[in-house]
């Protein structure tokens, strides 16, 4: 009797525990949210940077033209002339969802814009994002070490800097992808049920939908396949799926040689294997040398250069112009993962005892991302979720070992201590500890009806067993009473700094949409908004089959947010147009307005930041165009524009940088602001401060002076010699060093 | 890069000099280069060594146009010990381009043979000479054209040897319009090397088969994939990849005070070698110890032990936390600071 008491007891205390843990998810899920909401407060409630606005642009069209009309739309508002097939070439994954939600609050009669679904779907996903890490981590070690782990990311800084309210980028839905594919195939090793299987293979579809990033995935699940084979863990499976397939085809052998006479099944036996054997012999020939004959072996660069850390530094110029393609120092790790830094390697440790399917995959997981996020700062964010993970399970490990210390050791503490803990304790983290052990006893229960495998019966006892046994051992295995109080102390301290650090990172250093900047000075904040001011004037004031040409940073933003046509644009799949428009930019005017001309430009938009200190603009960018540039078009030499290897735009500059593009449409004028012409972001006053443009006229200049934009003058129809006296008027204005060095136009 | 201090007796021997040059004088063109070409053969690389009689010889006290051209590689063997200048390298590059050049021009019909030498001169030896390039800092490769005069003569940049032997060539070919040719790099392994290294693996593969059809490799050892997994993992958040990729060094001497080292670098974007692997440790030692504490530790039987090794590793754990939040904030400039209430202040 005092048994079924004791059982009522307990089913009483687990149905308390998941009611808990299913409160604490919720408010999980209430935390990633809001936390991303920063950007919203502090700014409003507007795309950010870049890519989102192709994004953005594309969710529109499918909302406005429906879903046939996305796939097969051809954009000839980009890379004029050759235009972009979007439907072919862009990952649907991220646009079809958000159009999804939007489709389905309209449908329910609420109605939000366009734009406020795509600004929320971030930080909606980072909720389901946490809620998968969750499952995952549950499924590796149990339920403390899922609440632990889900918490974490719902704020860890990395995945807070794509997934802030604003940011409507791929990575917003493709990490609830990422890990929920993970814990999908983990369930799926666990069970061996085939409803997982499906559900995995449609998470998997999704996540291709939606990131490039999935060939991590597509690369880890088979590794880890491979992993359990070699390492004999699941041997008997491997073992018994072999003797499968050759019982079969033994067979089929056999039933063959009873239908065929035995001289027939001779000549048939030697059919088939020399048909396999040249099949096999073409298909291996074939892809030796398709591999052989492209230069890379096979490999596309992005992927050569994780794998050779240094390949895109010195091959790709194009690889490396990008921030995010660069590796990172030891601060960016504090700066992504914080204190998760320190709590990875007990996590690794943890996961080694003992070493199961699952926690061998978290394993790999963690160390092939780690090692890839030394390579590239961008892969941090697939790292995170790994480290979330890690650290739960490390935090999860410590709390419950320190914890039972406490509870055994307390003064008082009887026999029945356990069970007194964890019902007077008023510390969450008991709690917690004790949902774990629920939640694995409740599994067991739940799944017995369903269990008429025999296998499965055998797999779900070697959970329960040493589950049992554990907790008989767990009773000797105790720390000291004040040195426990004391480490709990300390980790409760290095978590409190992480809240800090990562509300701290999400309010301060990730909320910046980039598109409205803001500074603080003596005299309060300024607002500036100069970006969207140059593409509202573009939108007003061109006509609209303009080309505008600039740097390919900002093309994206331009066929949004101005409705025009542009030369290039972020997507940076043709190397030779953005080369051109680099050569353009780095060749004195007359060579620069031929190039523009031949590809219809009509306005010229360049990025100052010299007058009000905006560190990225173009002047800065400056030396990949002359790169890129350069690395098609072998008239630009990038020592030219170099003096003592580097670049210079004050008295020392070169006279090829005085008199190139770029430095023109800056600087035209630039004087008149101050008197000195000195630039703000480059710390210097400017090399040549008074100039005319003979083929550029400005046609427009935001207030503080971040955009400007100029329209290409129309070729004169004058006489011969009229054009050339002005000509060499021109010239002499433009220094002589350029006259005999007549660059031709790359484009013809 | 090193300074020299001009020798005080340059003008004597300039003057020594050019008397030489006036009784040398008579020296035909032809067998100036046969000697040159003797020279070349006789030393191993094909770079001549000379010194301050020979330049005279070949080249002060040549008339212009002289019948071919001159490539100078300044040495100083003081210097080879200081890393920083890369001297020996560049010298083993310049040997290298030598090399080749010579062999992608045997043949006594090309254009190029016998139009272009290779030289390198010795500081110490030859400290007059290099008044007389007026060199002072290394490296310096120079360039000497027929009608060049040693002071006009073309000076490689730092970008011109930034790629080692394959921008010299590239330099020298713009300069001298004489085709260059593939450099011919040594093979890392010589043949004989790669058949012995192709026997001991055929004969290591059988047993490597055995032993892991037997599953008694490391391999199938979890401990070393524990190490191996927090090594990668201790690599890689030290920053390791970053060291490789920009050639970071370990540390860097102090500008106003080159007896002291360098070991953190102010500023996120970069970092040194060993500042990389310190932190990357203090990272790695917190977790490694509360690993420790929660499975090892708590098998331990004797209390003190445990109270002891526990209050060691919280104090290690609480130092290096502290540490790397001090070194993020002095390197980084960030000012981490939480959101309280407004009534709170």
């Amino acid at each position: 009797m005092a048994a079924s008491e004791t059982s009522k007891e307990t089913i009483l205390r687990y149905a308390f525990g998941n009611v808990l843990s299913f409160f604490i998810l919720v408010l999980i899920g209430v935390l990633a949210f809001s936390i991303r909401l920063f950007s919203v407060i502090k700014y409003e409630s507007v795309i950010h940077e870049f890519d989102p606005y192709f994004n953005y642009r594309v969710t529109q069209y499918l909302t406005k033209n429906g879903i046939y009309d996305f796939w097969n739309w051809f954009d000839d508002r980009t890379w004029y002339p050759l235009g972009r097939v979007i439907g072919g070439t862009v990952y649907p994954g991220l646009t079809l969802t958000a159009g999804t939600i939007w489709w389905l609050l309209s449908s329910l009669n609420i109605p939000l814009s366009v734009e406020t679904v795509c600004v929320f779907t971030a930080p909606i996903f980072s909720a389901f994002a946490s809620w998968a890490t969750y499952l995952l981590t549950k499924e590796v070690k149990g339920a403390g070490a899922g609440l632990m782990a889900a918490a974490l990311l719902a704020m860890v800084p990395s995945y807070i800097s794509r997934s802030v309210a604003g940011s409507y980028d791929n990575e917003a839905v493709a990490i609830f992808a990422l890990i929920f594919t993970f814990y999908l195939y983990i369930k799926t090793l666990n069970t061996g049920s085939l409803f997982y299987a499906t559900l995995n293979a449609i998470a998997y579809f999704y996540m291709v939908c939606s990131w490039g990033g999935y060939t991590f995935i597509i690369n880890l699940i088979p590794m880890h396949v491979l992993l359990c084979i070699v390492t004999v863990m699941t041997s008997e499976h491997f073992a018994s799926f072999l003797v499968f397939i050759i019982i079969h085809v033994v067979a089929l052998v056999y039933y063959i040689k009873g239908i065929l006479s035995p001289k027939m099944f001779k000549v048939a036996v030697t059919f088939v294997v020399s048909i396999g054997v040249v099949v096999c012999g073409a298909v291996l020939a074939v892809l030796i040398a398709l591999v052989a004959s492209s230069p890379t072996k096979g490999w596309s660069g992005r992927s050569l250069s994780l794998l050779d850390p240094t390949y895109a530094s010195k091959y790709i110029p194009i690889i490396a112009s990008v921030s995010e393609h660069q590796p990172p120092t030891w601060p960016s790790y504090f700066m992504d993962i914080n204190v998760l830094a320190f709590l990875v390697p007990a996590g690794i440790i943890a996961c080694f005892s003992p070493l199961s399917d699952a926690s061998s995959f978290v394993i790999l997981y963690i160390v092939t991302s780690v090692y890839f996020s030394g390579v590239m700062v961008r892969l941090m964010l697939v790292l995170a979720p790994a480290a979330c993970i890690m650290s739960g399970i490390a935090l999860s490990a410590a709390f419950d070992v320190f914890t039972r210390s406490i509870k055994f050791q307390l003064p008082g503490a009887t026999e029945n201590s356990e069970r007194d803990a964890g019902e007077t304790s008023s510390n969450s983290v008991v709690a917690q500890n004790d949902v774990a052990k629920t939640e694995k006893n409740e599994d067991a229960v739940k799944e017995r009806p369903s269990k008429k495998n025999r296998k499965k019966e055998k797999e779900k006892e070697n959970v329960e067993k040493p589950s049992v046994k554990s907790q008989i051992k767990k009773k000797l295995l105790i720390l000291p009473l004040e040195a426990s109080i004391i480490a709990i102390f300390l980790l409760v301290l290095l978590g409190a700094f992480y809240v800090v650090h990562c509300v701290w990172a999400a309010a301060e250093a990730y909320s910046a949409p980039s598109i409205v900047l803001t500074s603080h000075s003596q005299d309060g904040l300024h607002v500036f908004d100069d970006f969207r001011e140059a593409y509202a004037w573009l939108s007003h004031n061109t006509e609209v089959d303009d080309k505008v040409a600039s740097w390919w940073d900002y093309g994206y933003q331009t066929t949004a947010m101005a409705n025009r046509t542009v030369i290039v644009d972020n997507n940076t799949w043709n190397n030779t147009h953005i080369a051109t428009v680099g050569t353009a930019m780095s060749s004195p005017e007359k060579a620069a307005w031929e190039i523009f001309n031949s590809l219809d430009v009509k306005y010229v938009l360049v990025v100052f930041g010299g007058l009000v200190g905006y560190p990225s603009d173009d002047i800065n960018k400056f030396l990949w165009m002359v790169r890129i540039g350069g690395g098609v078009f072998p008239h630009i030499k990038e020592p030219d524009y170099l003096r003592d290897g580097q670049y210079r735009i004050d008295s020392q500059a070169t006279p090829t940088m005085l008199n190139c593009l770029m430095y023109k449409l800056s600087y035209y004028r630039f004087v008149e602001t101050d008197g000195k012409a000195f630039d703000r972001v480059r710390r210097t006053e400017i090399g040549k401060k008074y100039f005319k443009l003979t083929h550029f006229e400005e046609v427009f200049t935001t207030h503080h002076w971040m955009v400007r934009i100029y329209k290409l003058k129309p070729p004169k129809n004058r006489i011969r010699g009229r054009a050339k006296k002005s000509k060499s008027k021109a010239s002499s204005t433009t220094g002589t060093k350029r006259i005999g060095t007549k660059k031709k136009n790359p484009w013809h | 890069m090193a300074s020299f201090r001009e020798p005080p007796s340059l003008l004597l021997l300039l003057a020594v000099f050019s008397l030489a040059l006036l009784s040398v004088s008579a020296d035909s063109d032809s067998q100036r280069v046969s000697e040159l070409l003797a020279l070349q053969s006789r030393s191993k690389s094909g770079v001549i060594h000379l010194d301050d009689r020979s330049v005279s010889r070949f080249l002060t006290s040549v008339k212009t146009p002289r019948p071919y051209w001159l490539v100078v590689f300044f040495d100083a063997t003081q210097l080879h010990d200081k890393t920083e200048l890369h001297l020996k390298t560049l010298h083993s590059e310049f040997a290298l381009l030598a090399n080749s050049f010579i062999t992608n021009n045997q043949d006594p019909e090309s254009p190029s043979h016998g139009k272009l030498f290779f030289c390198d001169l010795e500081f110490k030896e030859s400290q007059s000479s290099f008044g007389l390039f007026g060199v002072n800092a290394l490296p310096h490769i120079r360039l000497i054209a027929p009608h060049q005069n040693p002071k006009e003569s073309h000076q490689m940049d730092q970008g011109d040897f930034s790629r080692l032997a394959e921008s010299m060539s590239e330099f020298i070919e713009s300069k001298t319009k004489f085709v260059f040719g593939p450099i011919h790099r040594p093979p890392m392994l010589s043949s004989k090397q790669l058949i012995v290294i192709f026997l001991a693996i055929s004969i290591w593969i059988p047993f490597a088969i055995k032993k892991i059809v037997i599953g008694e490799t490391l391999l199938h050892d979890p401990k070393i994939w524990l190490v191996g997994s927090v090594f990668v993992y201790f690599f890689s958040v030290s920053g390791a990849m970053h060291n490789i990729i920009r050639k970071m060094p370990m540390f860097l001497a102090d500008r106003n005070d080159p007896n002291r080292l360098i070991f953190f670098y102010q500023g996120s974007g970069m970092q040194l070698g060993a500042e990389g692997f310190a932190v990357g440790s203090l990272y790695t030692i917190v977790g490694l110890l509360l690993a420790f504490m929660t499975h090892v530790l708590v098998k331990v039987r004797n209390v003190n032990v445990q109270r002891v090794v526990m209050i060691v590793a919280l104090f290690i754990s609480f130092w290096a936390v502290k540490k790397v939040v001090y070194l993020d904030n002095w390197k980084t400039g960030y000012g981490i600071h939480g959101f309280w209430p407004s009534s709170w202040k």
